[in-house]
């Protein structure tokens, strides 16, 4: 499967959270040396990240977005039928993470909750998912949240990395829409033989004590990551749109992964993308990884007038890319906040409500 | 194959370009270490150069090895596109 058409649902929000502590990278030059961080800050386009600390995680990112959604919406946490939790940052090996914000949400022992392990690809990868659940059957609601705290990767001496990623969740709220007469586009794809292009190489069961401490941070091969996005990112948005029989013109707005505004600005000029659709914010929250295409959507999207048609692009970390192509209503609620305040650690969660089972 | 090309001069000034670097400080002999803007950075200027204006990939590791400007006229003429 390479492209697809699902119809059936809509979005009802998109709600984005970013930690509290804002860097200003230029207030980095002594530590990186005044020109290199000028150099970092003019390419890649990251003047300032919101950062995590060692206090705060995805999961707490993901709770905070998807508790102001739900209230916003309106939505019972009863109402809930399906949580996905697409991240690459999880508070542990196991339970999953969509379990542990199951609980803090309070969400009913009927609702499916599991978690997806991607990365700069994982948005549309998460919506595909959500909406094949929707048209399946049986699910009414779901939430899907993309979190990663990137930061935390980082060694803090490389500072091609440590300058570059910021922090945020994200939680989009979908809902079955059998009457609807819009369909959404997804295209996934993925090449795993450039899996060590951007990789933490211990840490995890095959090396869980390197004897290099630098391999339990996140290696990035600046260059091949670089090389992979110029092959595969121009033909995944001239094919996703030549599957939905749509021209560059037909969608509102280009919702890229932000990446690096040296690499989006090469990806417009070469797909021929007008400046004005497509938004960029990682000047002011960094790259912080497949999440930052609901923060891009959340800051930018909100005043809207009418039902726009969007193109979400997600590529990197797999080596994975894929796209959607959605509709937002003028119904949808889009929220953008800080996460202020960090939940107690020894805070008992809410019981899950149990549900009578169905007639 | 690239289907356009770059006469030596148009090739060192994009040399010139990528690396931020004056086109007089640049020669077929200038090592790729006497450019300070031929950094990773640079590097990536580069292939985005090479990208936009020929069409042409230059791969990662390639573009590791490269030591000195004349290796990059090297894969230029390599792949049809520097003119004589």
């Amino acid at each position: 499967m390479s492209f697809s058409r699902i119809d059936g649902f809509r979005i009802a929000g998109v709600s984005t959270c970013v930690p509290p502590t804002r860097v200003d990278n230029l207030s980095l030059g002594d530590r990186y040396g005044a020109e290199d961080v000028r150099k970092v800050v003019s390419m890649a386009g990251v003047r300032h990240r919101h950062v995590v600390g060692d206090q705060l995680t995805a999961v707490d990112l993901c709770t905070e977005a998807a508790r102001r959604l739900l209230e916003r919406l309106g939505w019972e946490p009863e109402s809930v039928t399906g949580l996905i939790m697409v991240t690459q940052s999880p508070d542990h090996f196991l339970p999953s993470s969509a379990c542990i914000v199951h609980a803090r949400l309070g969400l009913p022992v009927s609702c499916a909750a599991f978690d997806m392990g991607l990365g700069c690809s994982g948005y549309p990868y998460g919506l595909y998912i959500a909406s094949t659940m929707l048209k399946a059957g049986g699910q009414q609601r779901i939430l899907m949240l993309h979190g990663e705290t990137p930061s935390r990767f980082v060694h803090p001496d490389d500072h091609a990395t440590t300058l570059l990623f910021g922090d945020a969740g994200s939680a989009t709220a979908l809902e079955a829409a059998p009457d609807s007469t819009q369909a959404a586009h997804f295209g996934l794809f993925t090449d795993g033989s450039g899996a060590d292009g951007l990789i933490i190489r211990g840490g995890a069961f095959r090396d869980p004590r390197p004897a290099d401490p630098r391999d339990l941070c996140v290696r990035m091969d600046g260059a091949g990551i670089f090389n992979f996005t110029i092959k595969r990112v121009p033909p995944l948005i001239q094919d996703s749109l030549a599957f939905a029989g749509l021209g560059v013109m037909d969608v509102d707005a280009y919702l890229f992964h932000q990446s690096n505004r040296f690499i989006m600005k090469h990806l417009m000029k070469k797909c021929g993308l007008p400046d004005e659709r497509v938004p960029l914010t990682i000047e002011d929250t960094g790259n912080c990884g497949g999440p930052s295409v609901a923060v891009t959507l959340t800051r930018t999207q909100a005043d809207r007038s009418r039902e726009l048609r969007l193109m979400m692009v997600g590529y990197g970390v797999g080596l994975s890319w894929s796209s959607a192509i959605v509709h937002l209503d003028t119904n949808a609620v889009l929220l953008h906040g800080v996460c202020d305040e960090p939940p107690a650690l020894d805070a008992s969660p809410p019981e899950p409500v149990a549900q009578e089972p169905a007639p | 194959m690239s289907d356009r090309t770059l006469t030596l001069a148009e090739a060192m000034e994009m040399m010139a370009d990528a690396f931020n670097e004056p086109l007089e400080n640049l020669s077929p002999d200038t090592d790729r270490d006497s450019v300070p803007g031929w950094d990773s950075m640079g590097a990536l200027m580069l292939i985005a150069e090479l990208d936009e204006r020929l069409g042409l990939e230059l791969q990662a590791d390639v573009s590791r090895e490269m030591r000195k400007v004349q290796h990059v006229l090297d894969f230029l003429a390599a792949h049809g596109a520097l003119s004589a």
